[in-house]
Order: structure tokens, then sequence, then C-alpha cells
């Protein structure tokens, strides 16, 4: 009962885990390219709540101190770490969409075990 | 002006790598000499943080003039400059090989491009080397990932294409690893900066025990992946094998270095030691490491490209680093350390050996390398010397990361592991050597038509190796007193 | 303790070999002429500057030099003592006659440019075995020698040579890496492998064991010791035969030298003795012993007979080390020169037949004494001091053998030590018969015209053939005094 009660005042941590999870079965299994960036997506968004939620103070406020108010505030660092995440994030994704759109030029597939068929039909 | 060095070292590569395709679109012939130049600079400055060091200490630079805990720390110990002096040393030498191959291999409009990745990774495992932040240090190697794989599908070949895909994929899947452990770091201690959160660790590890474990196996998962540890290598052969020559150089030579040399700061400086004593995690990365010596060079024997077999002998190779690190003694450690730089000598020698081969002839298949050493003798010599460092043959650097190893293993009454790394050298022995002596004996050679000359430039570097790889085998005096220095810290 | 002496001269011979390989290479594109001349030139000088070492060591002295150290602690050093001595002087001295012997035989066989380097090359990675101040340097000169013969085992470049020559490579790794683990094991258990800090290992335990093994793999391996024997008889008779004769001659001695090392350096008598790992030793020499001699019957090819030869005489030296005791160790230490002599003697002679009339298989060789009688003859008495026939030097290192097998209360090593002299009379014999009585009308003599080879090739087996006599006819010979110098040394040295 009390591990469902802490999992509950802690679920915005079980969902980045559940997230996670998904974003990483998706990058591991699925064959199609696309499936898998949007694997990591997932997986990269899952880390970026975890991240957020780290720093979230149970009734803060956006950290623009006003002296004397005597707010709380929550803790900034994390949400500033994550813009840094999510650029590098973007950037993989966008890596990602254009060799994949290259290999489709190439193969005439999106599909990582048809290009592997393919090649080894052509080393033979 | 000299205490500003550290940060100079990546700002001078980050800032060459961005104004070389600038460069390139006014003055096309400044952008190879503004790479070299650039890597030359930082290659002195890495000279010059050695000789600091020695002289002053360790010392940390603040980024900005921000102090920890706010602000990213630099961390310029023994450690970090011993890395820093390999990463510029070898870096710089297969930039000079690559100046002539990298025209043969790739398409004029994507050469200054090249630079520009070469540069940004080289910048970026720097970073890595120095950094004393861990979500620093996570950015770096964001960085070097895209950096990295750019530097395999520049070629854009169908080849090449996937196995950069195949290499991204599995590195981001590191990087996620990495990033959520940061997470979990940050989540006990409140803290990026590495001293701080080894100090507030063992109170942490009271605690939140799981969250801590739980990072500590992310970190290794992710970094394994990114260094090919064992089961973790599937991108590697295909990664390092199809890529242009002095991209699977530095790769093979570097790249999965960084990431092992990450781990190793991170074990030995972050967390505290009384975790190992509580989780195998070191019996488990020794394990690896086991597996990854043996298997790697059995795979190594059965192929039948010259640059896919020595990809699989670079996952054999990483085994030992790991090695040393499962060992967790100061002597293995240090073999495990001196082993980056010695590999990271032998084996980019090798890759720029077989590149040149496939310069001059094409060929990549082991069984049409007959008679090779009669044709380009240079370049065969170097790559024999490879050869026997591989084994281990006293007079090569290999043997000294292979005694310190074995020494390791006996300080800690472990004489089964001396026999893995015995046994292992006798499978390098058995792939390497059969190419040694095709190339030179049993075959009349008449030259080939096909033959092109192998410029002195690109010839250069590989000897500049070669020879490295002898005198370090002799006097490694030096590299020895910098490891031990970096051990006590 | 010892007196030492600091002297260059040691590093001088072992480097100065070295060193002009590279100019023997260099100059060997330019003029055959220089090439050889610079290759004898260089044997004589190194076994000059050995001999020079004669009056030092023969004084009882020690010359110690180090040249720098690689890790802390271990380096490369050199340490002459007598035992050093002997197996310098008598490398050097056999090396310097095949230099002579090779001028003239490799004027006929391609890749001469490649022999001599590596000839001579061969000869400071050799010297720097014996010469060696700790297992250290021991160690690298041995895997230097033993990579670089690979060279010389192949150099008839057919595919017979490379698969021998890649079964000699594989088995050399296997010892170089079994050598590395003993090494670091005593390393580790001592704190230090130099020679000259008396016993490393004291007392016998697992690790030690170990240890001990791995020695005997490492160096049992080049001796060709039985179970490890099996590149011997394929690499030696491929190669050319003055690369033959200094493989089987000096080579394997290496592996011998480095025995005699770990038995009296790394552990001593006592602890050898109370471990019972003498017995080993023991039964391993019996085995190879009688292998050898018995296998060597079987074989046809005038070589691989001489090759198997060997592995039988080696289990001779292997058999004076399990005695342990001080007459066996002389008649051991004797043995190593006689071999040396006896050994490179055949193989000379059997290279100068095989040169001049293309001829291997012993049946081919009826009458060929009468056509090269001095070559045949100098054959004959290296074959009869192989036998163990009275006045040669053959002789005299079984006779001491049998004196130090009785000392230890063991007999039966000298039934074993005769009955391999029957089996050596056996292989031997018919050779020699054929050669002198048989005429060209038994069986297909030799038909063709031959008569003796060049003076460059039949003055180095001369001077051999007789060494075999004189060594056997004077007992207070030289090589005789210094083996006797040296065991006992080695005894003093072991059992302050």
């Amino acid at each position: 009962m009390e591990i469902v009660l802490k999992l509950l005042n802690n679920y915005y941590y079980f969902v980045a885990m559940v997230l996670f999870v998904i974003g990483f079965h998706t990058m591991l299994t699925h064959s199609n390219l696309i499936k898998k960036i949007i694997g990591m997506n997932i997986m990269d968004t899952s880390i970026f709540l975890f991240f957020v939620a780290i720093g979230y103070v149970r009734g803060g406020r956006a950290p623009i101190i006003q002296e004397g108010a005597g707010y709380q505030y929550i803790n900034p660092l994390p949400s500033a770490l994550i813009l840094t995440g999510i650029v590098v994030a973007v950037s993989v994704t966008a890596y990602a969409l254009s060799l994949i759109s290259k290999l489709y030029a190439h193969y005439g597939t999106v599909d990582a075990d048809e290009i592997a068929l393919i090649r080894a039909r052509e080393e033979r | 002006m000299a205490i500003h060095v550290p940060v100079l070292l990546i700002v001078i590569l980050l800032g060459a790598s961005y104004s070389v395709p600038l460069l390139d679109r006014y003055r096309k012939n400044l952008a190879f000499p503004l790479t070299i130049a650039s890597l030359s600079a930082v290659f002195v400055f890495s000279l010059y943080l050695i000789f600091l060091v020695g002289r002053k200490g360790p010392f940390f630079y603040h980024l900005g003039g921000w102090p920890p805990p706010w602000g990213i720390e630099l961390s310029v110990d023994f450690l970090a400059v011993y890395m820093l002096m390999v990463l510029s040393s070898i870096g710089l030498l297969v930039m000079i090989y690559g100046a002539k191959d990298l025209r043969h291999e790739l398409k004029k409009e994507v050469l200054s491009w090249y630079y520009t990745l070469y540069l940004l990774l080289i910048g970026s495992m720097m970073g890595i080397a120095l950094t004393n932040d861990l979500f620093n240090m996570f950015v770096f190697i964001e960085i070097s990932a895209i950096a990295s794989c750019g530097i395999i599908s520049i070629k854009e070949d169908r080849r090449c294409l996937e196995a950069s895909i195949k290499y991204l994929i599995l590195s981001v899947l590191g990087s996620g690893c990495v990033l959520l452990a940061v997470a979990m770091i940050y989540m006990v201690t409140g803290n990026l900066n590495f001293v701080y959160i080894a100090a507030e660790l063992p109170a942490a590890l009271a605690l939140y025990p799981f969250n801590i474990l739980i990072a500590l196996s992310l970190f290794i998962v992710g970094l394994g992946v990114k260094s090919a540890l064992f089961p973790l290598h599937v991108w590697l052969p295909d990664a390092h094998s199809s890529a242009p020559s002095p991209s699977s150089a530095v790769l093979s030579g570097l790249v999965i270095k960084i990431y092992a040399f990450a781990l190793i700061k991170l074990l030995f400086r972050v967390f505290p030691p009384q975790i190992y004593a509580a989780v195998p995690v070191l019996d488990i990365i020794l394990f690896l490491s086991v597996l990854a010596v043996l298997v790697g060079s059995i795979f190594a024997m059965v192929q039948d490209d010259i640059k896919r077999m020595l990809a699989y002998s670079s996952i054999a190779q990483i085994g030992y680093v790991f090695m040393g690190i499962g060992l967790f003694g100061d002597r293995a450690l240090s073999g495990g350390l001196l082993h980056i730089f010695n590999h990271a000598m032998m084996k980019s020698m090798l890759f720029m050996a077989a590149g040149l081969i496939i310069y001059a002839t094409g060929i990549r298949r082991i069984k049409d390398l007959k008679g090779i050493g009669v044709r380009m003798p240079w370049t065969m010599g170097a790559f024999t010397v490879g050869a026997l460092s591989m084994v281990g043959i006293p007079g090569t650097s290999g043997f000294i990361s292979k005694w310190y190893l074995a020494l390791g293993a006996l300080d800690l009454g472990r004489p089964f592991y001396v026999a893995i790394i015995l046994l292992s050298s006798l499978l390098n022995g058995i792939y390497y050597f059969p190419i040694v002596i095709d190339a030179f004996f049993g075959t009349k050679v008449e030259p080939r038509s096909e033959h092109r000359d192998v410029p002195a430039l690109m010839l250069v570097p590989v000897l500049i190796l070669a020879a490295g790889v002898v005198i370090f085998g002799f006097f490694p005096g030096p590299l020895l007193n910098l490891i031990e220095k970096a051990m006590t810290r | 303790m010892e007196t030492v002496i600091y002297n260059f001269l040691p590093i001088w011979a072992v480097m100065f070999p070295i060193f002009m390989s590279v100019i023997i290479l260099i100059t060997s594109r330019r003029s055959e002429k220089l090439r050889n001349g610079l290759s004898v030139a260089t044997a004589v000088v190194t076994f000059l500057s050995i001999a020079a070492m004669y009056p030092v060591i023969m004084s009882g002295k020690v010359i110690v030099f180090t040249l720098f150290d690689i890790l802390p602690g271990l380096g490369i050093t050199v340490r002459v003592d007598i035992l050093s001595f002997c197996l310098a002087a008598i490398s050097s001295f056999i090396w310097m006659l095949v230099s002579v012997y090779s001028i003239d035989y490799m004027s006929h066989e391609h890749g001469g440019n490649r022999y001599f380097p590596i000839f001579i090359f061969t000869l400071g990675s050799t010297l720097g075995i014996f010469m060696a101040g700790d297992f250290f340097t021991l160690f690298i000169f041995f895997e230097l020698m033993s990579l670089i013969s690979y060279v010389l085992v192949i150099h008839e470049e057919t595919r017979e040579a490379l698969r021998a020559g890649y079964k000699y490579l594989i088995m050399t790794i296997i010892g170089g890496l079994a050598l590395f683990f003993a090494i670091i094991l005593t390393f580790e258990l001592a704190g230090t492998v130099s020679l000259s800090e008396g016993t490393l290992i004291t007392v016998p335990s697992t690790l030690a064991f170990l240890a001990f093994i791995a020695f005997l793999i490492g160096f049992g391996m080049k001796a060709g010791m039985f179970p490890l024997h099996v590149w011997l008889p394929d690499a030696h008779p491929v190669a050319p035969s003055p690369a033959s004769a200094l493989l089987s001659g000096i080579m394997l001695k290496t592996g011998a030298y480095g025995l005699l090392r770990v038995i009296f350096h790394v552990f001593n008598v006592s602890v050898i003795k109370e471990a019972r790992w003498d017995l080993l030793l023991g039964v391993i020499a019996v085995i190879t012993i009688l292998l050898g001699s018995a296998v060597a019957i079987t074989q046809f090819d005038l070589k691989r007979r001489l090759a198997y030869s060997s592995i039988g005489q080696m289990g001779y030296i292997i058999l004076g080390m399990a005695l342990l005791n001080e007459k066996a160790l002389v008649g051991d230490v004797f043995h190593i020169f006689s071999h040396a002599i006896m050994k490179s003697t055949l193989f000379l002679a059997a290279g100068a037949i095989i040169w001049k009339t293309g001829l291997r298989n012993i049946n081919d060789l009826h009458g060929i004494g009468k056509k090269m009688p001095v070559t045949m003859g100098a054959f004959t008495l290296a074959a009869l001091a192989m036998i163990g026939i009275p006045p040669l030097n053959g002789f005299l290192s079984k006779w001491t053998l049998s004196l130090g097998a009785l000392d230890a209360g063991a007999p039966v090593y000298v039934v074993v030590l005769l009955v391999s002299s029957l089996l050596n009379g056996l292989y031997y014999l018919p050779i020699i018969i054929a050669a002198f009585f048989g005429g060209e009308e038994h069986g297909e003599g030799v038909k063709i015209k031959v008569s003796e080879a060049s003076y460059k090739m039949i003055i180095p087996v001369a001077i051999l053939g007789i060494g075999c006599l004189m060594f056997g006819l004077m007992p207070n010979n030289i090589a005789f005094e210094l083996s006797l110098k040296a065991a006992s040394f080695l005894f003093n040295h072991a059992m302050p």
C-alpha cells in the first residue's frame, strides 16, 4: 500500500520511466527506421520530463526573483539544462532523418531488415 | 593568457571547425592549412599543459569566471592532460594522412565539411577529457556522437549510410542512458560538478542506494555502447570498416577510447569506492571484458576484409582497457590507461596502413594482399610493427600495457586473467601474422599496372606512429610517469 | 659473492651485429661482395670481442652492465658469467665459420640480400640471450631471435617451408607467451628477475610451480623438448643448410641455457629437489632422447634425420639438468659445446652435399664419400661423435653425463644413454657405410659427376670436424675446462 502511495506521489517519475522503457523498446525492436527515430524522441522526452520533474518544487513559482515576496521558486537549473538537451535531441533527429532519406534514395525502403537483406544479396 | 589554455584548446577547435566552411567559400586552398594549423596549435598547447601541470600541479579552470557549483569547471589534472596528449597527437597525425586520402575518397564539395566534422569531433573529445561537469560531459558526448557519425556518412555510399544510421541509433541510445544517469545523480546530490558529487555521494548512498546504482549501471551501459564493450559492439564493425580510412583511424583509435576514459573518470573520481564492494559491477565489467577480448579476436579471424578485421580487433583491444578498469587495481588501471594510448597508436596506424594499401591498389580482401609487402615495403613494415605490438612482442608498446595489465591481475591474485591476456595475444598472432607473412613471403609478384604511387605525406604519419610504437616500447618512462601521477592525484 | 666488473664489451658484442645488420642491408643493394665481406667481418669482430672477455671471465669475475631501464626495475642489462661466456663463445665461433660457409652457399640461392642481414641480426640477438643480465632482457632477445629466425626458416619460400614456418611461428608465440607468464609470475613473487640476486623463489608453492611449468614450456619449446618438439623436424630441414646448422647447433641451446638459468637462478637445486620437479624433467628427458633417436631411424631425408637426432641430443642436455649434481652438469655444459660442434658439422656437410648434388634422400647417397672425401670425412667424425665412439667429444660428454647419473644414484639413465647411443649408431652408420663403401652399382648411387664443394665451404666443415676430434682427444681442452668452471660456478652460486 505504501509503495503505491509513494508511486502516486511521484507519478511524474513513474510516467517518465514508463515512457523511457517504451522509447527504448521501440528503438531496439522496430525495424522501421522512422519508428526507431520516434522511439528515440520518446526516450529523450521522457528523460527531459524526468529531469524537469526533479527541479520542480510543489507550489513553487517560476524563478523570477522578487525581493521580499517570500515565494518558493522551482529549481531553474534542470530546466536550463533541458533546453540544451532539447537542442541536442532536435539536431540528432534532424541528422537521423536526413540519413534515412538518403538511405531511402539508395535502397527504396526505410526498413532496416530489408536494407540488411538487400545488402546481403548484393554481397553474394 | 597561460591560464586560459585549457579552454583555448576547445575554443580553437570549435572556432576553426566553423570557420573552415566559411573560408572554403572564398579561399578554396586555405581550408586544409587552417585545419592542420589549429590541430598543431592544439597539440602544442597540450604539450604545454603537460609541462604546466607537471610543474605547478593540477588546477581547475572556471569557464567564464563562474566558480562551481554554478559554473562549468574544467579539471586540468594529469589524467586529463594525458588524454589531451593522446587526442591531439593522434588527431594531428591522422589529419596529415587524410590530406591526400580524403581527396581520393570523398567528393570535392564535402571536403571542407569533413574538416568541420573532424575538428568538432576532436574538440568535443577534448571537452570530455577536460570537463569536470556531468551535464557538460553529456553535451560533449552528444557532439562527438553526431560528429563521428558524420565522418562516416559523409562518404555517402550505401554501406556508409547504413553503418552510420546503425551507429547513430545505438549511440543515441547510449546518450539517453547517460543523460538519465545524469538526472539520477542530480536528483540525489543536487550537483553536477564531479568534485561536489563525489563529496555528496557517500552520504547519498545510504539514503538512495537504488538511484545511485541505477545511475552507475546506466553509465556503464551508455558509455559501454559507445565504446563497444562486448555485447554492445554490434555497430562497430560496419561503422569502422566502411568509413573513409582517416575516419576509421580516428574512430577506432580515439573515439571508442574517450568513452572508456569518461567511464574511468566517473568510476574512479565520482562514485565512492564502497559501492564496488556492495555490488559486483566491476566483476561484470571484468567478465564482459574477457568475453570481448576473446570473442573480438575470434570474430576477427574469420573476416576477409582487412578493415573489418581491424575493426573486430578493436573490440578485443577495448576489452583490455575495460579489463584494466574491472581489475580495479593501481597497476591494472595503469595498464588500461596505457593501453588507451598504445592502442590509439597501433590501431590508427594499422587503419592508415590499410588505407594506404587501398589507396594504392584498391585491394581490401585479405586474400588478395599476397605479396603486397614487396610492392609497398614501408607500409607493410609499419603494419608489421603494429601486428607485433598487437601480439605484445617485447620492444613494442603493446608489450608494456600487457605487462602492466598482467601485473595488475597478479596483484589481485587472479592469474586467470593473465592467462586470458596471453590467450588473446596468441589469437592476435593467429590473425595478424598470416597477413604479414603473405605480404612478404611466398609469392612472386610483378608490379601491377594499376598500382598508384603513395604520396610521402600519407606515409609519414604512418611511419611516425610505427616509430612511436617502438620508442614507447623501449622507453615508456615518461608515459608511465604521467599515468602514475594521474593515479595518485 | 661474485666479483663484478662493469664493462661495455658485452653490450658491444650484442649491439654491433644488430647495428651492422642494418648496414649490410643497405650495402647489399650495391655490391654482393661488400655484403659478404661485411657479414664475415662482423662475425669475426664479434667473436673477437667475446674472446676478449676470456681472461676476466676465467678469473671468476662477472661482467655486468645496464644499458637503460624500460620499466622501473626492469631494463636492458647484460651480465656475463662463465656459463654465459661458454655459450656466447661457442655460438660466435660457429657463427663465424658459418658466415664463411654461407658466402658460396648463398650464391646459388635467391634472396641473399635478405639472408645476410637477418643472419647477422640473429647473431646479435642470440648473444643477447646468452649475455642477458635478467630474465626480462633475456625474454626480449629471445623473442627477437625467435621471430627473426622465422625468416631464416622460410628462406626457400616453398609451400613446405611456409607451412613449417607457420608452425614454427605459432609455437614460438606460444612459447613466448608461456615465458611472459613465467617471468611475470617470478617478478610478482620475487620482486625482481635479475640473475645477480641469487635464488629468486625459495619456497615451492602453486604459483611457483606454475612459473616452473611455464618456464619449462617456454624454453622447452625452443629446446625441442618432447611434447613441444613438433615444430623442429619440420622447420630445421627446410631452412638453408647454414641456417639449419645454426638453428640446430646454436639456437636450440638458447632453450637449454634458459632452463639452466631457471634451475639455478630462479629456483635452486634444493628447491627443485624438494619439490621433486627433477623427476618431471628426468621423465621428459628420457622420452625426448628415445623418441628423437627412434624416429630419426625412420627418416630418409638427410636433413630431417639430422633434425630428429637434434631432438634426441637435446634430451641429453635436459637429462643433465634433471640429475642436479655437479658432475652431470659438467657433462651437460660440455655436451652443449659438443652438440653445437657436431650438429653444425653434420648440417654443413649435408648442406655441401645437397648444394653439390641436389640429393637429399639417404638412399641416393651411395658412394658420395669417394667423391667428396673431406666433407664426408668431417661428417663421419661428427656422426661417430654423435654415437659416442671413444676418442671423440661426444664420448666425453656422454661419459661425464653417465658418471653424473651414477652419482645421482640413477643408473637407469645410463641405460637410457646406452640405448640411445645404439639407436644413434643405427641411423648414422648406414649413411657412413653407404657413402664410403657403397658403390654406384648398388641402388641408385650418385651418378652425377661431383667433386668437393668450394674451399669456402669445405674449410669450415673441416675445422668443425677436426674440432670434434680434438675436443675428444684431449680431455683437458678449453671447452672441458670451461664446463668444469661453469658447473662449479653454478653450484656455488646456487648453494652458497
